[in-house]
């Protein structure tokens, strides 16, 4: 996400989500008029739920007390912040609270458990993953009334959003695809690698432009977006990844965008490594021991992941890599690792 | 009056048959079992890259052999003769005596193989049980139905069965499993602290699969001088069956180690058998003394 200032990002997140800031909003000044309901914003990695907390923050800076959690939480000291707090508290990562290992939900229980007794307005903010793994081991739903899933961006949106950053016709699309524009399908070379064989072959592939009909003519700027935002399947802050990697500036050229292939072929061991970093969407690596070691030899799995582009480093904190993260969660909802 | 199907075999018309004819069915019959072998191939291998959806591609595999098969059939048929209805009336009148006698068994796996194509008591990817074999089905022919057992033994196994014997399928076509897991601990030792250990061992494991749909069970059973607790929970992929009942026992024991949990003291008291055995034998519903669940 952007670190710019406040009032940028307020307004990102009120063109994205505006329904679920008027939910938030409702639930934050129908407080202590009726029964209040906590609520928990559901979203995947990178996907805008730090722009949401944000806009919250900056309309309500007395009312509520912001909690975050940066990393596992591996100590009570939260509680005791929990009984100061104001009446509404905004509490962000919430994943954090559990950790995937034998006694893991200790954190997580006692949170639960103070919820359960307050009367406080909790609005807290999970993993996708994380979330769904919770909900059918912990059924945590139960204590958040209200969910709110944030939404896919669409192409036109996403391109308002990301050329808002620059002056009218600063940024020039090209699209320099060497078939033609406005068929209903281009044929693009493909490498896969078949069974028994070491190396990738190419081979010729058919891809169907959806939305491109005959004698309509899509603009490079469209078209271009349309690809970022097929790659990044709706996910604005992956978009803004992408943009801002293969941004030649002032120049976005089609050619430059990656294909869409995904093929991973992992162990079962690094499958569950990859799908405990996009539960948690940052983890260092002690954490990473604490849940999975001796099981499974961490430094080699991980070394394997970053060598296949799946995973990144940053700070001592792991992550799927944004351009990855599509790729990564469809693998994973295949093979059942995700649920 | 009755009709009477008259045929003069001396009539049939069987077609010349030289050198040609025997070469082109050798190479019919050659090219029906390469057919056969690759596509089958093939569609094991699209299977592997279809996650939750591998036994659905595997399914297609025995009935494109019956397809194959079928029309591999009626080519060498009309290689050799050209029948008229009548010719064919009476042919099939005559093989069915001729299978009545000699060939039953084959013409009952046979049968057994198409029921199983299209009744799919069990397909291809599945985990059965069988005339006391345990094991993957790796292959359903036209007169056998082969399975790999955890040992990576191969059992060949008649089609008849599915006529006269139960046939026990632990999937019943997908890719989860229930898996029991039976932990056996001494009865002085903290059982509700056992039943948390497991339970967390089970819920954070790598191959586990809950929802809401298939829930997780923990159940505790009291027995004269030791306690069973028992995980009921599905795996993700049958295919990791036993490494799943493996890892949760022995991150569990390493729990249960730490948390001051002792198997039961005296060895002659253990079940002797445990595990698959006991699902089976209708232990599942005795009195159990507490539970744990999703």
């Amino acid at each position: 996400m952007p670190d710019g200032p406040q009032e940028s990002a307020g307004s990102i997140a009120a063109s994205l989500f505006q329904n679920e800031l008027e939910t938030i909003t409702a639930a934050i000044e129908s407080y202590g008029k009726k029964t209040h309901e906590n609520i928990a914003i559901i979203a995947d990695p990178f996907a805008g739920q730090q722009l949401v907390i944000e806009e919250i923050k900056r309309r309500y800076p007395d009312t509520i007390s912001y909690l975050p959690f940066f990393s596992v939480v591996t100590g009570k000291d939260f509680i005791p912040n929990l009984y100061t707090a104001k009446d509404v508290v905004v509490m962000e990562r919430c994943h954090f609270l559990a950790l995937r290992k034998i006694g893991g939900f200790v954190m997580l229980d006692e949170f639960l458990d103070f919820i359960s007794s307050s009367e406080k307005l909790f609005i807290t903010t999970w993993n996708s993953y994380s979330w769904s793994y919770l909900n059918a081991v912990k059924r945590i739903e139960g204590f958040f009334p209200e969910i709110i899933r944030l939404p896919k961006i669409d192409d036109m949106t996403l391109k308002q959003l990301i050329l808002s950053r620059y002056e009218n016709n600063e940024i020039e699309c090209i699209d320099d695809r060497e078939v033609e524009k406005n068929s209903g399908f281009e044929v693009i070379k493909r490498q896969v690698t078949l069974p028994f064989t070491s190396a990738p072959i190419t081979i010729p592939w058919i891809t169907f432009n959806v939305g491109a009909t005959k004698g309509e003519e899509v603009k490079a700027e469209d078209a271009v977006f349309r690809r970022i935002n097929t790659l990044a399947d709706g996910n604005y802050g992956v978009a803004q990844r992408i943009w801002d990697r293969y941004l030649e500036y002032p120049t976005m050229k089609m050619s430059n965008l990656p294909d869409r292939p995904c093929a991973l072929d992992l162990s079962i061991n690094e499958e569950f490594l990859l799908n405990i970093i996009l539960s948690m969407e940052s983890i260092q690596l002690v954490d990473l021991v604490e849940i999975a070691s001796p099981e499974i030899n961490i430094d080699q799995n991980l070394h394997r992941l970053i060598k296949q582009d799946l995973v990144e480093e940053e700070k001592g904190y792991y992550r799927i890599k944004p351009e990855a993260l599509n790729c990564v969660c469809n693998y994973l909802k295949r093979i059942r690792m995700v649920w | 009056m009755v009709n009477e199907i008259q045929v003069d075999w001396t009539d049939l018309p069987i077609k010349d048959i030289d050198i040609g004819t025997f070469l082109y069915i050798a190479y019919l019959l050659i090219a029906a079992y390469i057919a056969v072998r690759v596509l089958s191939w093939v569609l094991m291998k699209l299977s592997e890259r279809a996650g939750v959806y591998r036994i659905s591609v595997t399914m297609a595999i025995p009935l494109l052999k019956i397809t194959i098969y079928t029309i591999t059939l009626y080519l060498f048929v009309t290689a050799l003769i050209e029948p008229s209805l009548s010719q064919l009336v009476a042919f099939a009148g005559l093989f069915g005596a001729a299978l009545g006698f000699g060939l039953k068994d084959i013409f009952a796996d046979v049968i057994g193989g198409l029921v199983i194509i299209f009744e799919r008591p069990y397909q291809i990817g599945d985990k059965i049980t069988a005339q006391n074999h345990y094991g993957e089905v790796i292959d359903i022919g036209l007169r056998s139905t082969r399975i790999r057992t955890p040992d990576d033994s191969i059992v060949t196994i008649p089609n008849y069965i599915v006529f006269g014997e139960s046939v026990e399928s632990a999937n019943a076509g997908k890719t989860e499993m229930m898996v029991v897991i039976d932990l056996y601990i001494d009865s002085e030792s903290d059982a509700e602290l056992a039943m948390n250990i497991l339970k967390d061992a089970v819920v954070t494991s790598k191959f586990a699969y809950i929802t809401e749909k298939l829930p997780y069970t923990i159940l505790l059973d009291d027995f004269p001088f030791y306690k069973r607790v028992r995980a009921r929970v599905y795996v993700n992929e049958l295919r990791y069956e036993f490494e799943f009942m493996s890892e949760v026992t022995r991150r569990s024991w390493m729990a249960y180690s730490r948390a001051g949990i002792r198997p039961p003291q005296v060895q002659r008291v253990l079940p002797e058998k445990a595990g698959r055995d006991e699902r089976t034998d209708g232990s599942l519903n005795r009195s159990n003394s507490g539970n744990l669940s999703s």
